[in-house]
């Protein structure tokens, strides 16, 4: 029927007659002309921009509707007509109203008649951000989207979630489409995660200087289209083209030079040293030893006697400097039809530990032509190199597992780490690897190799109807080798891993739209847009782990003798869907848009694969509808979308399997096969998930309100949104009891419910004689809650790796991510029948002490202890622009929230902290009542008086698996500056250079953390659901540094 | 027009995933994991993960709390205080016993009933009984007769220690020594499917696990023989009528490990290998009741890499000998040379001394001095001395060689050199020690823990107390006896 309906009308005629426009675009403001305007036929990608001078001459349909837009302008339509010349002035807005935007499958959409929320953010708005990470350098300018990196480790993974967290157990990172092509973010671990190495989110293979523009869809009904994968939002990218050369072909060169530095270290103590109760003693791992001015020298393990003194810098002297040096050079030439783009780049990040490296080299060509027969091609092909280059680990015997245990007397950094025969460490404490010895002996390299590329062929069957087929593809290797030398403590015997990952989608969408200026009536416009999608995704993991290393520092498998961890896996996952949308627009002030999908997925029980989904949204103008502009109100829209979006399940969750044996942890651990007596002892084991063959996809329903006003000729702009959004029969792995011989089983339980407020306010408060002050701000408040998980089970650990009684949980009641884990005792006044009761509420919520030595009552396991999701989190954007000069300054916001860090509950607990130091020689009490039990079983309290000495105080407010270790995250940040000249045209008419811009800037420049010793922003498992917890990971980093960009 | 008509071609490639969709989207068989087996690939997981649950952390545990060792650091020096909580062996409960020998049990059961391989459902049945009797000693009232079933029972009820070893027919429970005899019988059937090398044990000789099954009946009478005296006897009896049970060192329950990476015995990998291999050490006060009763077998058991062997105090909270190198920890007999093991499940020795005892206290057929003697022997032939050492050994040292004195005093000698001869497993040695009260032992230093008291049972584990609502909560402290715990 299809192809029927290809051939059919392929002999239809052409009937539009282009006419030849030109005309000039000036500034209201001056009068001078705009440079670089976009001009568009209305509802088509046909176009042009101006030229240096404002002016312009196309070719368009006679009856075209013209869009000229301008970044910082407001847009005009106006329609052609039979005119020749169209000269246009354009008003400075502070944001664009009736911007075109990119919307799902790359429909280009007038952003009025929009029923749901999205937010732009223009390529120059990450480019030059002394941060090579494209979503660190979105942080903050995002409402309703929060952005965490895990550390300042080069390459270190960087967590997005939009509006919240919508799966129990799915991927809650968005949708990440470039040029149309899906592109994967996973973040592929070799580690257990608690192993603290950070490989990179795959988003980190983008070139963040290569972005011409960049749109969130933010809820469900923005992204309905994409369907299962984009119910956690999208991010539409679009890299640069070009389109916008009006028929000039222009060299642009960027480059940046950034240093980074250690920055967030907790304040230390310098006044005791190594060892505990006042006594010095060489292997101790303490701060508690005697006070420096007791004693002056002692000696240390290697038999020698040194001065015993503080070292006040042992630990910021362990870090460097890092260097960040960009280049990124684009050609580009052509015209909106008709372009062309080669870019080069290359990022290369020396760490702030030594040995430590990102290396990223993007080579992209692109471009469009149509033919002579009338089709449209466009096409871009990217390859890219990403490689990570000693990542090094944390927690445990790691060099920042070991870095939050150091004494204030040991001078870390001048020290030997190295036995120069065995190649073995040399340390303190002859357990424990030296940090800087861990930098060169436990790390992990990664190369990645991606080539991603779409290819579009589109034809304008008539005026009306347009078929397009998009495939895109996306594939990478990332091959690795992780190292543990001879005597590393997580590997005493050596071990090598060469750990190859491989992952591809494809994608193939056939686009059939159709549209109407008039349907019925004058004034109804329409839109029908029919696709199909094919979507095939693999995923390959091969290990080969050799342990048990014979030769020192021969990091090769074939120097491994035992290789029982090794192993394959693969996915292979298809989904078939099939979608449409209709956009009804009357007058340009009343919009209606529905949509459905229907998707056919290879992950499902077959009788359950197939699922629709639908949404519905509309945008009202009434500045429009009842011309209600003035010089104070001059724009108002009024928006509401519902949407429902499903989700299919992971790969092979239908049955129950079978896998290689395994038993025990790092105190001894066995793995199959056993090699026993000269015998290789094959032994498999049930899986500890029941499988489910009656899986049904799981469901988004969103809902959303919002607003758009602008006030003052558009000098102020809001954009509202309220949104409540449900996740319903979620597939999960739930806890079963561990009795019943399994862990988990596979299931559709529980409600899962998001309901939020983001607030986008932007103004300009000062613009005249060449000054302008532009603010931004955007705020965000959401609020998660599991509403339910399924009978009997009140809560349930997330998928992926925790440690013995910290487990980052969902839990009925209360919002996604809670950590479980041991709490304080404490009185309480509710419960008569509980223990601690307090009828009186006199003590209620004080801490309970143990009566005979002073230390907190036994803790209650099973306890929600931590919440990590922020209160809200706001940033907000000063930029000042004077002639050429432009000054923009972040600050961001994250009000609450809590953090679970093992540093300093170790700093803490080793004395090393500046507040361990003050008034150690006196005792101390601990927080809280001393509870009496009666004879008829009730309390009796009094305040604890028992005095402790402080080494006891400090360790007693808890360790690592305690509420003790939970903090608040609140930061307040100066995350950006921005400086920037652009030298004056006139200064360059004579030379090669068409513009010339140079600046500075600065990322993490200074932050506020009352509730924390250091950054709160850490985060030691790197991107995934799992989230909030410092497991003694790489600290964060403060960036600055110059930039220079100029174009031939 | 014709050019028109082959470029309709172009588009049938591209509509072909909707016609052929449902082959195109038939691929969600993992290629990762088998989904069916056969029993002999899940033996070796019982029979190793059985020994690893016994000589993991639980012996360091029990190792701990009966003074054999002194903890040094991390959990081991908390348990030396009488300190644990619900967070200490939530692996070993989880991942060792209930999700690793145990559940793999069941399947062999049910594979080998399934598969005409009524040998290896013999086997799982000995297995399974074992790997529950240290569930249920360890930490009293435990799931059991509901336990392993996956979705049937997702939070498995509590079955009473009382049920489970001596059964419940109203509750549907039964008993461990009927699960063993169940066993016994299945071995006794025709099986065309038999185990060979993946039986590490005994390579597929049935005979040694019907001796085994017998001694494990031996074993678990003795285990309750306090608290239920009489039906002690009663096993006791109907296994020395059968005839059947290991008496020779060569029948031993010895599960091998291996000497490299990852195959080996665990504690070879946390005395010798591990970073927490700092955790433990020779306790003095073990050191100093060897060293009074002139045991030959201390150098086989504990290293002495200085002049001295190198101890700690049970509970000891100062600054520890330097530099750990000197150590005295676990030696060959425990480890392995290189880790091979073996952990001793079963053994000679130990139904010698449980012959003796029951000869002694229960009244049943033997001689007491006898049986004394041959456990005696049995150890230290096992520990590798010679016939001549013995024999000079016992001689010298009469006072060790014959049983004198009250019941009592009797009792106390054969359970003190049980308690030697079982270095390595402590979760006997705390069983014999709960059960009896010898050796007697004196609290450690630093005592805190219930009040001061040595733990009498591991509190439930932190994760089957969240998940699963017929746990107590609170449930038992360390100061409540579990139900064979009588004395």
């Amino acid at each position: 029927m299809l192809s029927w309906l290809f051939s059919w009308v392929l002999c239809l005629p052409l009937l539009a007659q282009d006419i030849a426009i030109s005309g000039r675009v000036t500034s209201s403001d001056d009068g001078v002309g705009l440079p670089g305007v976009s001009i568009q036929v209305k509802g088509t990608t046909r176009g042009t921009t101006t030229d240096a001078n404002g002016t312009y001459k196309f070719n368009a349909p006679g009856g075209a509707t013209l869009v000229f837009s301008y970044i910082g302008y407001a847009s005009q339509e106006i329609a052609v007509g039979n005119r020749n010349t169209i000269n246009v002035t354009l008003s400075p807005g502070t944001q664009s109203l009736d911007e075109i935007v990119v919307t799902a499958q790359g429909i280009e959409r007038d952003k009025r008649s929009l029923g749901y929320s999205t937010q732009e953010v223009s390529g120059a708005l990450v480019s030059q951000r002394s941060e090579p990470n494209l979503l660190n350098a979105l942080q903050g300018k995002l409402a309703g989207v929060q952005i965490t990196g895990s550390s300042g480790a080069p390459g270190a993974s960087t967590n997005i979630n939009i509006r919240g967290i919508t799966s129990f157990n799915g991927s809650n990172q968005p949708l990440i489409v470039v040029d149309g092509i899906i592109f994967s973010n996973d973040v592929n671990n070799t580690n257990n995660t608690l192993f603290g190495t950070q490989p990179s989110n795959r988003l980190a293979d983008i070139n963040p200087e290569n972005i011409e523009s960049l749109n969130v869809l933010k809820g469900p009904a923005a992204a309905a289209l994409y369907g299962s994968r984009a119910s956690a939002g999208a991010i539409i990218i679009t890299t640069k083209s070009g389109r916008n050369q009006n028929n000039k072909t222009e060299v642009t060169i960027s480059s940046s030079y950034n240093v980074q530095n250690v920055y967030g270290l907790p304040r230390f103590q310098n006044d005791y040293g190594q060892g505990a109760n006042n006594l010095f003693n060489p292997t101790s791992t303490n701060s508690w030893g005697p006070a420096f001015s007791s004693i002056s020298s002692v000696t240390n393990t290697q038999g020698q006697v040194v001065p015993y003194q503080a070292y006040p810098n042992n630990i910021r002297d362990f870090f460097q400097q890092g260097v960040l040096l960009q280049n990124t050079a684009n050609i580009a030439g052509g015209d909106a039809t008709r372009n062309f783009i080669v870019s080069l780049g290359n990022t290369s990040q020396k760490g702030i530990t030594p040995n430590t490296r990102f290396v990223r080299t993007n080579v992209q060509i692109g471009g469009e032509t149509k033919l002579a027969n009338g089709l449209k091609v466009t096409g871009t092909a990217t390859f890219a190199q990403t490689i990570q280059r000693g990542i090094p680990g944390g927690n445990g015997g790691s060099a920042f597992g070991q870095l939050t245990r150091i004494p204030r007397s040991y001078n870390l950094p001048n020290e030997p780490y190295q036995d120069p025969i065995t190649g073995r460490s040399i340390y303190f404490s002859p357990s424990i690897n030296n940090p800087n010895w861990s930098l060169y002996n436990e790390t992990l390299n990664s190369q990645v190799d991606r080539f991603f590329g779409n290819f579009t062929v589109g034809y304008d069957v008539t005026k009306w109807l347009n078929v397009m087929y998009r495939a895109t593809g996306d594939a990478y290797v990332d091959r690795r080798k992780f190292i543990e030398s001879l005597g590393a403590a997580r590997a005493p015997q050596g071990q090598v891993i060469q750990d190859n990952f491989f992952r591809s989608e494809l994608n193939g969408d056939l686009i059939i739209s159709a549209k109407t200026d008039k349907l019925f009536l004058e004034g109804l416009t329409a839109n029908l847009l029919l696709g199909n999608n094919i979507n095939q995704r693999k995923f390959q993991n091969a290990t080969v782990n050799g342990e048990s290393l014979t030769i020192p520092n021969y990091f090769n498998v074939n120097n491994a003798s035992v290789f029982t961890n090794s192993g394959e896996s693969s996915e292979l996952r298809r989904l078939v869907g099939y979608y449409g949308q209709l956009s009804l627009g009357y007058n340009n002030y009343l919009f209606l848009e529905l949509t459905g999908r229907a998707d056919q997925s290879s992950t499902l029980p077959q009788a359950n694969n197939l699922y629709f989904y639908p949404s519905a949204s509309v945008s009202f103008v009434p500045t429009d509808a009842f011309k209600l502009q003035s010089d104070i109100l001059s724009y108002a829209k009024i928006r509401a979308s519902i949407a429902r979006v499903g989700r299919d399940a992971d790969p092979y969750l239908l049955n129950s399997v079978y896998t290689k044996a395994t038993f025990g942890n790092n105190v001894a651990s066995i793995t199959f096969p056993l090699s026993v007596g000269g015998n290789s002892i094959p032994g498999f084991g049930i899986s500890s998930r029941i499988g489910n063959s009656n899986l049904t996809p799981e469901f988004v329903t969103s809902a959303e309100v919002g607003l758009n006003i602008g006030l003052f000729n558009n000098r102020i702009g809001i954009d509202a949104a309220y949104f409540d959004s449900r996740s319903t029969n979620q597939i999960f792995n739930v806890a079963v009891s561990p009795s019943s011989g399994y862990d988990t089983r596979t299931t559709n339980v529980g409600e899962l419910r998001n309901r939020g407020f983001e607030l986008v306010l932007s103004a300009t408060p000062v613009r005249g004689r060449g000054f302008k002050w532009d603010l931004a701000l955007n705020m965000t408040v959401i609020r998660n809650n599991v509403a339910s998980i399924i009978e009997g089970v009140t809560q349930s650990p997330i998928s992926g790796n925790a440690f013995v009684g910290i487990n980052p949980s969902i839990a009925v009641g209360y919002p996604y991510g809670v950590v479980i884990g041991t709490a304080n005792a404490r009185v309480q006044s509710t419960n008569p029948t509980g223990a601690y009761y307090d009828a009186t509420g006199q003590y209620a919520g004080q801490f309970v002490v143990n009566g005979t030595t002073g230390a907190f009552a036994a803790g209650i396991a099973g306890t929600v202890i931590a919440n990590i999701q922020p209160k809200y989190t706001a940033g907000l954007t000063n930029t000042f622009s004077y002639k050429g000069v432009n000054l923009s300054v972040l600050v961001d916001v994250k009000q609450g929230g809590q953090l679970y860090s093992f540093g300093s509950v170790d700093q803490r607990q080793v004395g090393a902290l500046y507040m361990t130091g003050i008034d150690r020689d006196q005792p101390r009490i601990l927080p809280g009542v001393i509870a009496t039990q009666n004879a008829d079983g009730t309390f009796t309290y009094k305040p604890n008086n028992i005095q402790i000495p402080a080494q006891t105080y400090w360790a007693g407010l808890g360790g690592l698996a305690s509420e003790g270790a939970v903090y608040d995250a609140t930061a307040y940040r100066l995350r950006e500056v921005s400086l920037s000249y652009t030298l004056p045209k006139g200064l360059l008419t004579k030379s090669p250079f068409g513009t010339i811009s140079v600046g500075l800037s600065g990322r993490n420049l200074f932050f506020y953390a009352p509730g924390f010793f250091g950054d709160p922003e850490i985060n030691t498992q790197g991107a995934g659901n799992i989230q909030g917890l410092d497991l003694n990971g790489a600290p964060n980093t403060r960036n600055y540094g110059v930039n220079v960009r100029l174009t031939l | 027009m014709i050019q028109y008509v082959k470029k309709t071609y172009y588009l049938v490639p591209l509509l072909l995933g909707i016609s052929g969709c449902n082959q195109f989207l038939d691929v969600n068989v993992t290629p990762n994991n088998p989904t069916a087996v056969t029993p002999g690939v899940l033996l070796p997981t019982v029979e190793a993960g059985t020994a690893f649950a016994n000589a993991n952390e639980l012996n360091r545990f029990g190792s701990v709390l009966v003074q054999q060792l002194a903890g040094a650091a991390n959990t081991p020096a908390a348990t030396d205080i009488y300190n644990t909580t619900g967070s200490d062996f939530g692996n070993q409960w989880r991942f060792e016993l209930y999700g690793g020998a145990l559940i793999n049990a069941q399947k062999v059961i049910e594979l080998g009933d399934a598969n005409s391989g009524k040998a290896y459902s013999g086997i799982g049945k000995i297995l399974k009984a074992y790997a529950f009797s240290m569930a249920t000693d360890v930490w009293g009232d435990v799931p059991y007769s509901q336990a392993l079933q996956g979705e049937a029972y997702p939070q498995p009820r509590l079955d009473k220690q009382e049920d489970i070893y001596k059964g419940n027919a109203s509750l549907g429970i039964q008993s461990l020594f009927d699960l063993v005899r169940d066993g016994l019988k299945d071995l006794d059937a025709t099986s065309p499917l038999k185990p060979g090398n993946d039986d590490l044990a005994y390579k597929g000789d049935l005979t040694k696990w019907k001796q085994a099954g017998n001694t494990l009946l031996l074993k678990l009478a003795n285990t309750i023989s306090v608290k239920e005296p009489e039906l002690a006897k009663s096993v006791i009896n109907e296994v020395l009528t059968r005839n059947v049970y290991i008496k020779t060192n060569a029948d031993d329950l010895n599960m091998p490990f291996g000497a490299s990476v990852g195959s080996r015995d665990p504690r070879y990998e946390y005395t010798v290998v591990s970073s927490f291999k700092d955790d433990i050490i020779l306790s003095t006060r073990y050191l100093t009741l060897l060293q009074g009763l002139n045991d030959p077998r201390l150098p086989k058991f504990f290293t002495k890499p200085a002049a001295n062997y190198v101890t700690v105090d049970n509970g000891f909270r100062g600054t520890l000998p330097q530099p750990v190198a000197n150590w005295s920890r676990y030696n060959t007999y425990v480890t392995g040379a290189n880790g091979e093991g073996p952990v001793r499940l079963l053994t000679n020795f130990q139904r010698a001394f449980i012959l003796a005892e029951s000869a002694l206290t229960l009244g049943t057929p033997g001689d007491p001095q006898t049986l004394y003697t041959e456990g005696i022997r049995a150890s230290m032939t096992a520990a590798g001395l010679s016939t001549l050492e013995i024999d000079a050994y016992l001689t010298a040292n009469p006072k060790v060689a014959t049983l004198s004195g009250t019941t009592q005093e009797k009792l106390a000698q054969i359970i003190t050199q049980k308690y030697i001869a079982f270095t390595g497993n402590g979760i006997e040695l705390w069983n014999d020690y709960r059960r009896t009260g010898y050796p007697v032992l004196q609290n450690s230093q630093n005592a805190a823990g219930i009040n001061g008291t040595r733990p009498v049972r591991a509190v439930y584990v932190t994760q089957e107390q969240e998940r699963n609502p017929n746990f107590p909560k609170p449930g038992p402290q360390t100061n409540v006896p579990v139900w064979w715990d009588a004395n």
